[in-house]
């Protein structure tokens, strides 16, 4: 009887302690073996430690939950399924690339759960939350949406590209994916009117691709000045075949492998003179006091890639904290439209010496930004005008050297480092 | 037909098995056999075709992919209601395929494979390039009208779907044209010197083949909200579709929903202990060892251990 009563107690007493622990839930979904997707985890994972240590969500412990996507949309249907009915999560926090939260998107606005999404860019997801703001009052987007992106990298394109290196035509090499189809579409719609550089030729290339000889040399033929790449998938393929072929043309763009500090050990040191547009923080990009800890504290706690994590691993971490700041205001993540209205209330402010340097922030509702002249509800806020006082501007370009450095060559309020082409070009 | 009493008893069992899931299971598994579900009818589809004649094809997710692409299109682009877009991507993709695949009827073996294997790569490389304005190009169309809402509303729908689909497909194959079907995958030249018309049966096992891939994909896009290219043209579909039929048992109707289900719940019931793609490593373990165990599927262990029970009993 002893022992019955014994059992029955250390169940009871062992339930009680599962319900007691199982309080805030957390769902990453994402790649569990990109480098991007494990910096939103990462960053998320750090968050919640923190926040568990500062006594949690209004005394709730917070606990973290993963869905793999694989990168495969279908994938990431099943993958944000699983974490609104099986694990019932609170909160949702994306590493997911464009056509992927595409997928789950849908599922988002079918469940209402809270959802930041820290990697993709894509401005049509932006748009639905325009066209659509009930069922998409739960979405938040904490990196520049690509348009924004886009519009800065037209500056770079005018200020560095055309007037400084005197560079007036491009030939684009872009990946066969959704982000390539995008960053093509705005860099081509704007590179010319704006910027006075000619596309010459759109050469569009599957991700599989090992050779790019071919590629490189239909580049050449087109006549163009320099090679403006578009690449999420592989980069660092791509980017080592222009090193080792030594291609005689200027290559610049967006090269996603570029914005890990593993880009140099992965092209097997063929990656300099690679120049990429980057969401900020970036490799290169000096940190604020802050934002300097938190990769501190990450170093101190991995010890394998990404050695830094990349701007979507410091959106999770801000971006957990925020909505768990929004969720301590609404009373929880049950009434969405109170932590939506608290969560667009969220806002962050790094300092470096006395300067704004990055800020966590959205776009009100009806707030227009001054120069593309549309609203950004529930995207991070950014600015697009030097000397960049609102907020950070929405991205930067890096250059790695061919000795290995890496450093930020624009806007020249954030440069370390001078725009270099290669050497076998000179 | 050979129909007889215990045929409509294990339907019927089957049947009110399947519809009382709701109140077995919780939401999180009925969402996992939605997916189980629509897996089933792309796999009983490709079996009609290949897992009877012998045709393998390559193809299939072209025919999925035009069922989706259709009513995506239809729906969002011009208005359609989803009524009259899914009877429409049903007969465009039975009149898509017949103009593209069904010359390749002619070719035998693995050549016929290549073909359609070709015609569907080509699918996914033109989708995103040829009026990306109606496609929606490589990020494909978002915001597709939902047919239900909820996970109980959408698995009545799915397995009611699977089911009819199942039951029309079985059938089917009771009849002469069934039977003859089967003739040709065991050998053609016969079946032509007998007098049948080969080209006749195998046009009408394509037809039938690709009216099921473009009603599933049809309702299979209303039921994802979205359509990319990557999720229908990509070639990890086809080998979804494929293992599903292998692992199961092919050349039945249970045996494609065996292999779906199998399929989809492992993947599902892994994930909690292998979050990453480790859960793939194992599951194609498991199909591996299963195949090389049996390469007719479960449904030839199920067999085999009823014909033993039985023999044992007697």
């Amino acid at each position: 009887m002893t022992f019955k009563c014994g059992i029955v107690t250390g169940l009871a007493a062992s339930l009680l302690a599962t319900t007691a622990m199982a309080d805030i839930k957390v769902g990453f979904i994402g790649s569990l073996s990109s480098d991007t997707g494990l910096s939103t985890l990462r960053g998320a994972e750090m968050a919640i430690e923190e926040l568990n240590a500062a006594g949690g969500m209004n005394g709730e412990q917070i606990t973290l939950v993963s869905a793999d996507t694989g990168e495969d949309v279908t994938e990431g249907v099943k993958a944000y399924e699983y974490l609104a009915e099986t694990e019932e999560v609170d909160f949702v926090i994306s590493g997911s690339i464009d056509d992927v939260s595409l997928g789950w998107l849908p599922r988002m606005q079918e469940y209402q759960i809270p959802t930041l999404d820290t990697w993709t860019s894509y401005i049509g997801i932006i748009d639905m939350v325009i066209e659509d703001p009930e069922t998409m009052a739960p979405y938040f987007m904490n990196i520049a949406s690509d348009e924004a992106l886009a519009t800065l990298y037209i500056n770079f394109g005018a200020d560095v590209l055309k007037a400084q290196m005197g560079w007036e035509s491009v030939v684009i090499l872009a990946e066969d994916t959704a982000f390539g189809e995008a960053i093509t579409g705005l860099v081509t719609d704007a590179l010319g009117p704006v910027a006075g550089i000619e596309v010459k030729e759109i050469i569009t290339y599957d991700i599989g691709t090992v050779d790019f000889a071919p590629i490189f040399s239909k580049a050449q033929a087109s006549g163009a000045d320099f090679i403006y790449q578009v690449s999420s998938v592989n980069s660092q393929v791509i980017s080592s075949q222009y090193v080792k072929l030594q291609v005689p043309m200027a290559m610049t763009g967006v090269n996603v492998s570029a914005l890990g500090l593993e880009y140099w050990e992965d092209t097997g040191g063929a990656g300099g003179s690679i120049s990429t547009l980057s969401p900020i923080p970036s490799v290169g990009f000096e940190l604020d006091p802050a934002s300097q800890k938190f990769v501190d504290d990450y170093q101190a706690k991995y010890d394998t890639r990404p050695k830094i994590p990349h701007f979507n691993g410091f959106n999770a971490y801000w971006g957990l904290k925020q909505a768990m700041a929004a969720a301590e205001e609404a009373g929880g993540f049950g009434d969405v439209k109170a932590w939506s209205a608290a969560m667009k209330k969220q806002d962050i402010t790094l300092e470096k010496d006395g300067k704004l340097w990055l800020r966590y922030a959205f776009w009100g509702d009806d707030e227009v930004e001054e120069v593309t002249g549309r609203t950004y509800p529930h995207n991070a806020r950014f600015d697009l005008t030097a000397p960049y006082e609102d907020a950070q501007p929405s991205m930067v370009v890096v250059q790695w050297k061919e000795n290995g450095d890496v450093g930020v060559v624009y806007p020249p309020e954030y440069a370390t480092t001078e725009f270099e082409v290669p050497s076998w070009v000179k | 037909m050979n129909l007889r009493p215990h045929h409509f008893i294990l339907w019927g069992l089957f049947i009110a098995g399947m519809f009382l899931m709701p109140e077995l299971v919780g939401k999180g598994t009925l969402r996992t056999m939605i997916f189980a579900c629509y897996l089933a009818m792309f796999a009983i589809s490709w079996d009609i075709l290949s897992g009877r004649t012998g045709y393998i094809s390559f193809g299939h997710p072209f025919l999925i992919g035009i069922g989706a692409y259709t009513t995506g299109i239809l729906t969002r682009r011009y208005g359609f209601p989803v009524e009259a877009s899914i009877p429409i991507a049903v007969l465009v993709t039975m009149a898509g395929g017949l103009i593209v695949l069904l010359p390749a009827l002619r070719i035998k073996g693995s050549y016929f494979a290549l073909v359609t294997l070709a015609v569907m790569e080509l699918m996914y490389q033109l989708v995103p390039v040829v009026r990306p304005d109606l496609t929606g190009g490589t990020r494909g169309i978002s915001r597709l009208p939902a047919l239900t809402r909820g996970a109980e509303n959408g698995y009545y729908l799915a397995v009611g779907l699977m089911l009819a689909v199942a039951l029309m497909a079985w059938l089917l194959m009771r009849t002469r044209v069934g039977t003859a079907l089967w003739a040709i995958g065991m050998n053609e030249e016969s079946v032509r010197g007998s007098g049948l018309s080969t080209t006749r049966l195998k046009s009408f096992a394509f037809l039938v083949s690709a009216g099921v891939a473009g009603m599933a994909g049809a309702f299979y896009a209303h039921y994802l909200g979205t359509i990319t290219p990557r999720a229908f043209f990509d070639i990890n579909v086809l080998f979804q579709i494929i293992v599903a039929v292998l692992i199961g048992g092919a050349g039945t109707i249970v045996g494609p929903i065996i292999g779906a289900f199998f399929m989809v719940f492992l993947l599902e019931w892994l994930r909690p202990y292998l979050p990453g793609q480790e859960r793939f490593f194992v599951y194609g373990l498991i199909a591996l060892v299963i195949y090389m165990y049996q390469p007719r599927g479960i449904m030839a262990i199920v067999e085999g251990a009823w014909t033993r029970l039985r023999g044992a009993r007697s």
